[in-house]
C-alpha cells in the first residue's frame, strides 16, 4: 500500500460525501417525508452545477475583456484564457460563486416548483416515471446545446478558492466551505422534519385522501417541497461543479438519482441521520476503490463495476436484517412530547 | 331554528346505478341527526358529495357561513374542510406511520409551524404546540386513550382507530361532523360513551353531527332526528321513535 495518500483520501471522501449528503437529505425530505417519488434528482443538480458553471466561465471572460464571440468558454482557446485568468482576482472568483449558489437555488427551485404541476394528479410510479424521463431530456438537451459546450461540456471552471497556490490548502478550504453548506442544509431539513410542518408532510405521504380531508393543500404541500428540496439540490451542483471544475453532461445521468436513493434506502426512509449514514458509507465505497484500484494495479476489471455489486450487496443485507434501514423512521420532536412525559408521569 | 346544512335534491349516478336520487335534507344548527340505510342505500355517496369527493349530477348542497347559506357543491375536499365540515371514513383512515399524538396534532387548522418560514423557528409555534398537545391530551384522557399515547396507528384495534378518527376530527375548529359509523367494531360500554361525550359536545360547544350508524340501537338512544335512505332515495324521516315505527322502514330493513 505504498503511496496511499491518506490526506488525501479523507479530504476527497468529505468533499463527496457533503455534496451527496446534500442530495440525499433532500431527497429524503421529499420522498421518505413527504412520499414524492423524485427520480430526478438529477435534473436539479444538473441545473445547479451548469448554472455555476456557465455563468462563470462567461463572466470571468467577459469582465476580463474577451471577445466571447470569437474566443467562448467551451472551445480551446476559451479554456486556456479561462486557467490564465481564473486565478487572478480572488474577489470576483468568490463573488461569482456567492452569485452562483443563490441562482442555483432559486432556479433549481423554481424548476422543482414547475415541475409539481404535472405531478399532480399521477400515482407515485407515474410521478417517478415523469421526473426520470425529465432529468434524461435535460441531459439530452445539454449534450446538444453548443453554448455550454455540447457534448464536451464546460471546463476549467476557476474554483472560487482557485487563486490559492497551495493545492492542499485550498481544497482543505474548500472542503470546509462544502460542509458548511451540508450543516446549513441539515439543520433546515432538520428544523423542517421536526416542526407542524414536518407532521403535515407525513400526513400527506400516508394518505393524501385523509390529509385533503383535513384541510390541507396537497397540490401546494407537494410544490413547496420540491421547490425546498430542488433548491438545495441545485447548490449541491454548483458546489459539484466548482470541485471538478468542469462539468459535462455525462456527469449527470439517472444513475446519479439512483445513488442518492441507494443512500436513503440504506440509511432508513424518513430518518436524517440515517441520509448522512448512507451518504458517508457509499461515498466511502466510491473513494476507496477509485483510490485502491490503482493501487493493486488491477486494469481487467474497472472500478465502477464493483462499486454497484457493492452497493446492491448492502442494500440487500441491510433490507434483510432491517426493512427500514439502518436507522429507522421515528416520531417528529415538539415541544407535545414534554407533555406528554408530564402528563403521563402524572 | 336555523339550518347549518342543506341538501337539495342531489342526484348522483355511477354509469347507470342511482346512487342518489334526488335526496333533500337539512341538519338544524346544534342538530345530532341520524342517517340510516340498508347496505348500499346512497350513504356514504351523500358523504362523498357533501365534503367534495363527488360532484353532484343534480342538485345543491349549502353550508350556513355566519348568517348566510353558501353553496359548497363543487368545492374541494379541503375547501369543504375550511368551511367548517369534518368527516370520519367507514374504514378508519389515519396516518399510519405516525403514533397517536401526531394524528390528533396534525388536523389543527391555522398552525402557525405549518409555515415554512415560521416552522424554522422553534420559538414561534412553541406556545400554540403545547396548547394544542394539552388538548390532545385531554381528549385521550377522556376517551381512555392516554396508555396509547405514543403507539403507532398499527399497533392499534379496530375501535381505537375509529374513535381516534372521531377525535382527530374533534381537534379541529369544525362546527358541523360527519361521522360514518363512528361505533363499528367498537364496544357497546365504549360505544355509548362516544355518544355521550356526542351529546355534551353538542351541548356544550354547540356542534352539529350527521352520523351514519348501523347499530340503531344506540343511535336511536342519542339523536333528535333520523332520515332513512334506501335504494338512493329518503324513504323516511323523523324522530326516532317515529321512524323505527314505520312500516316502510321495517321491511327495507327486514323484508328487502
Amino acid at each position: 500500500m505504498i503511496g496511499f495518500d491518506i490526506v488525501g483520501f479523507i479530504i476527497s471522501w468529505l468533499t463527496l460525501f457533503g455534496i451527496y449528503a446534500i442530495l440525499s437529505l433532500t431527497l429524503n425530505m421529499e420522498s421518505g417525508v413527504s412520499g414524492v417519488t423524485n427520480f430526478g434528482k438529477v435534473v436539479f443538480y444538473g441545473i445547479g452545477a451548469y448554472i455555476s458553471a456557465t455563468l462563470t466561465t462567461y463572466l470571468i471572460l467577459m469582465l476580463n475583456g474577451v471577445d466571447i464571440v470569437e474566443n467562448p468558454p467551451y472551445n480551446i482557446n476559451g479554456v486556456i484564457l479561462l486557467g490564465e485568468l481564473g486565478s487572478k482576482n480572488p474577489v470576483l472568483n468568490i463573488g461569482l460563486f456567492i452569485l452562483s449558489v443563490f441562482l442555483s437555488f432559486i432556479v433549481a427551485g423554481f424548476v422543482g416548483y414547475l415541475l409539481s404541476y404535472p405531478i399532480l394528479r399521477v400515482g407515485p410510479e407515474f410521478v417517478g416515471f415523469t421526473l426520470l424521463s425529465t432529468g434524461e431530456l435535460l441531459r439530452i438537451f445539454l449534450l446538444h446545446f453548443e453554448p455550454v459546450g455540447a457534448s464536451k461540456g464546460l471546463m476549467a471552471i476557476p474554483n472560487p478558492l482557485g487563486w490559492i497556490p497551495d493545492s492542499r490548502v485550498r481544497e482543505t478550504l474548500y472542503l470546509i466551505v462544502i460542509l458548511a453548506f451540508l450543516a446549513l442544509t441539515y439543520t433546515v431539513m432538520k428544523r423542517l422534519l421536526n416542526s407542524p410542518l414536518g407532521r403535515t408532510l407525513k400526513s400527506v405521504r400516508d394518505d393524501e385522501t385523509a390529509a385533503l380531508c383535513m384541510g390541507k393543500h396537497v397540490p401546494k404541500i407537494k410544490a413547496l417541497v420540491l421547490f425546498i428540496g430542488s433548491g438545495f439540490t441545485g447548490v449541491a451542483g454548483t458546489l459539484l461543479s466548482y470541485y471538478f471544475t468542469s462539468v459535462n453532461p455525462n456527469m449527470f445521468v439517472p444513475s446519479v438519482t439512483f445513488n442518492a436513493w441507494a443512500m436513503i434506502i440504506l440509511g432508513g426512509m424518513g430518518n436524517l441521520t440515517g441520509s448522512l449514514l448512507g451518504a458517508a458509507l457509499i461515498t466511502l465505497v466510491d473513494r476507496l476503490l477509485t483510490f485502491i484500484t490503482p493501487l493493486l494495479g488491477i486494469t481487467v476489471i474497472s472500478p465502477d463495476y464493483v462499486r454497484w455489486i457493492i452497493i446492491g450487496l448492502l442494500i440487500v443485507v441491510v433490507l434483510i436484517v432491517n426493512p427500514r434501514g439502518i436507522l429507522p423512521e421515528k416520531p417528529i420532536k415538539t415541544p407535545a412530547l414534554q407533555q406528554v412525559e408530564e402528563e403521563l408521569k402524572k | 331554528m336555523s339550518n347549518i346544512l342543506e341538501v337539495r335534491d342531489v342526484a348522483k349516478f355511477f354509469g347507470g346505478i342511482r346512487a342518489l336520487d334526488g335526496v333533500t335534507l337539512s341538519i338544524p344548527h346544534k342538530g345530532l341527526v341520524g342517517l340510516i340505510g340498508p347496505n348500499g342505500s346512497g350513504k356514504t355517496t351523500l358523504f362523498n358529495v357533501i365534503t367534495g369527493f363527488y360532484v353532484p349530477d343534480r342538485g345543491s348542497v349549502w353550508f350556513r357561513e355566519s348568517n348566510s347559506m353558501v353553496r359548497i357543491d363543487g368545492l374541494n375536499p379541503n375547501e369543504v374542510f375550511r368551511k367548517g365540515i369534518v368527516r370520519t371514513f367507514q374504514t378508519p383512515r389515519l396516518f399510519n406511520s405516525l403514533t397517536v399524538l401526531e394524528n390528533l396534532l396534525v388536523t389543527p387548522v391555522n398552525q402557525i409551524g405549518e409555515n415554512v418560514a415560521k416552522a424554522l423557528y422553534v420559538k414561534s409555534w412553541r406556545e400554540q404546540e403545547i396548547e394544542l398537545s394539552k388538548k390532545a391530551l385531554g381528549l385521550l384522557k377522556t376517551f381512555g386513550m392516554l396508555p396509547y399515547v405514543n403507539s403507532r396507528i398499527s399497533e392499534l384495534s379496530v375501535s381505537h382507530m375509529k374513535m381516534l378518527e372521531t377525535m382527530r376530527g374533534l381537534m379541529t375548529p369544525a362546527k358541523l361532523y360527519l361521522l360514518d359509523e363512528p361505533t363499528a367494531g367498537v364496544d357497546y360500554s365504549m360505544a355509548r360513551e362516544l355518544f355521550t361525550y356526542i351529546k355534551r359536545l353538542r351541548d356544550e360547544q354547540n356542534l352539529s353531527f350527521l352520523i351514519i350508524e348501523h347499530r340503531i340501537e344506540i343511535l336511536m338512544e342519542f339523536v333528535d332526528y333520523v332520515y332513512v335512505l334506501h335504494n338512493g332515495r329518503l324513504l323516511s324521516e323523523g324522530k326516532p321513535n317515529e321512524v323505527t315505527s314505520d312500516p316502510k322502514v321495517i321491511e327495507a330493513y327486514i323484508g328487502a
